[in-house]
């Protein structure tokens, strides 16, 4: 035994320590928010990502690979189960694309179990389902100027002429729908029609700041941030408090007790 | 305790996956026109339609024209309506303009399945539309399944409505 008292948990320690802890957040909070205060000044809302890591984990990047067809004057084009007429969003379809024909009036794309008709126009006309009577399509082509579905089975099928009704067909003169690749100009604008109007940097500054950009938990880590400084202040406060009290009855000591001997 | 939380857990599988598919939609209609199906037909959406449809359902229909099978007096439509999420594929067949049969082939939805059961359907039964394009009955609903009530609700009414559209030329 030393005879020393156990140290304490001073609010000094404690303002060390969260002081530390909550930095890197405090940064983040500081920086973002003097951002934040100044967004006309920066233009942040006139600015757009261009980070495919940011724009990924905003669900904005594409996972899959664009899928195309020629249908005449116009291209369809599948990416991450969205339908483009040209570079319009036309619909969704969950299933995998097998290709896209121009029939005599209408464009017919072709999915697993299922078939859209659009007009040259691009406007959705019907969805088809095909049932169980004939589906897990492989690949579509034209027939005197009909579609023409391939499927897994043994049989090839056409369909009327309104595209009402499928008839089995013998598997000649049948022109198969051909996949394209998208030039670098076409596939940009296809991708910013899929993006929307984009990412801004204020978006991501402003998510950064209330710490939405990492996910649910994300604001409660901010909040724990905010409350950390609330702590900041006060043990600050606490700490200048205590140590002025102490400075004060030193001097007191010298002045008043020290100059008796 | 212990024998109950089995029990309680047998019940909660059986109720988180009741959706999916109940009947194909080719198996509806073959089983209503007694396997001798039709020809299909379809109907062309004019603005006027259009307009009613949306009406009915809130938003616009997606699509330019609706496929339907006919036989006499009857006619069969497999329609599609979102109830939370995802659409709820219905068949139902109208005859004489009143409904004859409603059923749920398709449920995609995780909750509110319990619109496929004949206790629900049969609500519809012998129902048509009235003027202001309504049921001429009310439809109960069932608790916890109230959008997948309204949507089949709407799709009953999309149909009739879509049925007194093909039967006008033969009316007038």
């Amino acid at each position: 035994m030393t005879g020393r008292k156990p140290k304490k948990f001073t609010a000094f320690l404690w303002h060390r320590r969260i002081g530390l802890l909550a930095i890197i957040l405090v940064i983040i909070l500081s920086i973002t928010g003097i951002m934040l205060n100044h967004t006309e000044s920066l233009k942040l809302d006139e600015k757009y990502v261009d980070s495919s890591l940011l724009l990924s984990w905003y669900g904005l990047q594409p996972s899959g690979e664009a899928v195309s067809y020629d249908v005449g004057d116009h291209v369809i084009t599948v990416l991450d189960n969205l339908i483009f007429f040209n570079s319009y969003p036309v619909g969704k379809s969950e299933q995998t694309f097998h290709g896209a024909v121009k029939t005599e009036q209408l464009i017919a794309l072709a999915f697993d179990t299922e078939i859209v008709l659009l007009t040259s126009d691009g406007e959705l006309v019907e969805r088809m389902p095909t049932g169980h009577s004939f589906s897990d399509i492989q690949r579509i082509g034209i027939k005197y100027q009909r579609p023409v579905i391939e499927t897994s089975g043994p049989l090839y099928y056409v369909a009327d002429e309104h595209i009402l009704d499928w008839d089995a067909v013998t598997a000649e003169n049948i022109t198969w729908a051909k996949k394209i690749t998208l030039g670098e100009t076409k596939l940009k604008v296809l991708l910013e029609s899929f993006r929307g109007r984009g990412l801004t940097q204020e978006r991501v500054v402003l998510d950064l700041h209330s710490g939405r950009i990492f996910g649910e938990y994300g604001v409660y880590v901010m909040d724990a941030a905010a409350i950390a400084l609330l702590w900041l202040s006060c043990s600050g406060l606490w700490v200048w408090w205590s140590r002025r009290r102490k400075l004060r009855k030193k001097r007191h000591f010298q002045k008043h007790h020290r100059k008796q001997h | 305790m212990k024998h109950v939380l089995p029990f309680i857990f047998l019940i909660y599988v059986s109720t988180i996956n009741a959706g999916g598919v109940y009947q194909e939609p080719d198996a509806f209609i073959a089983e209503v026109f007694n396997d001798n199906v039709p020809k299909p037909g379809v109907i062309w959406l004019d603005k006027d339609i259009k307009a009613q449809l949306k009406d009915i359902l809130g938003h616009n229909y997606k699509g330019l024209r609706v496929r339907y099978w006919q036989q006499d007096d009857r006619t069969a439509w497999i329609l599609d309506e979102i109830g939370k999420d995802k659409p709820i594929t219905t068949g139902i067949v109208i005859n004489q303009g009143r409904i004859e049969r409603v059923r749920i082939l398709v449920f995609r939805e995780s909750r509110g399945w319990e619109v496929r059961h004949s206790f629900f359907t049969e609500q519809f039964d012998d129902a048509t539309l009235k003027q202001n394009r309504e049921l001429d009955r009310g439809i109960d609903n069932i608790s916890g399944a109230t959008l997948s009530v309204r949507a089949v609700t709407r799709l009953a009414r999309v149909a009739l409505l879509l049925d007194q559209q093909l039967n006008k030329p033969r009316a007038g």
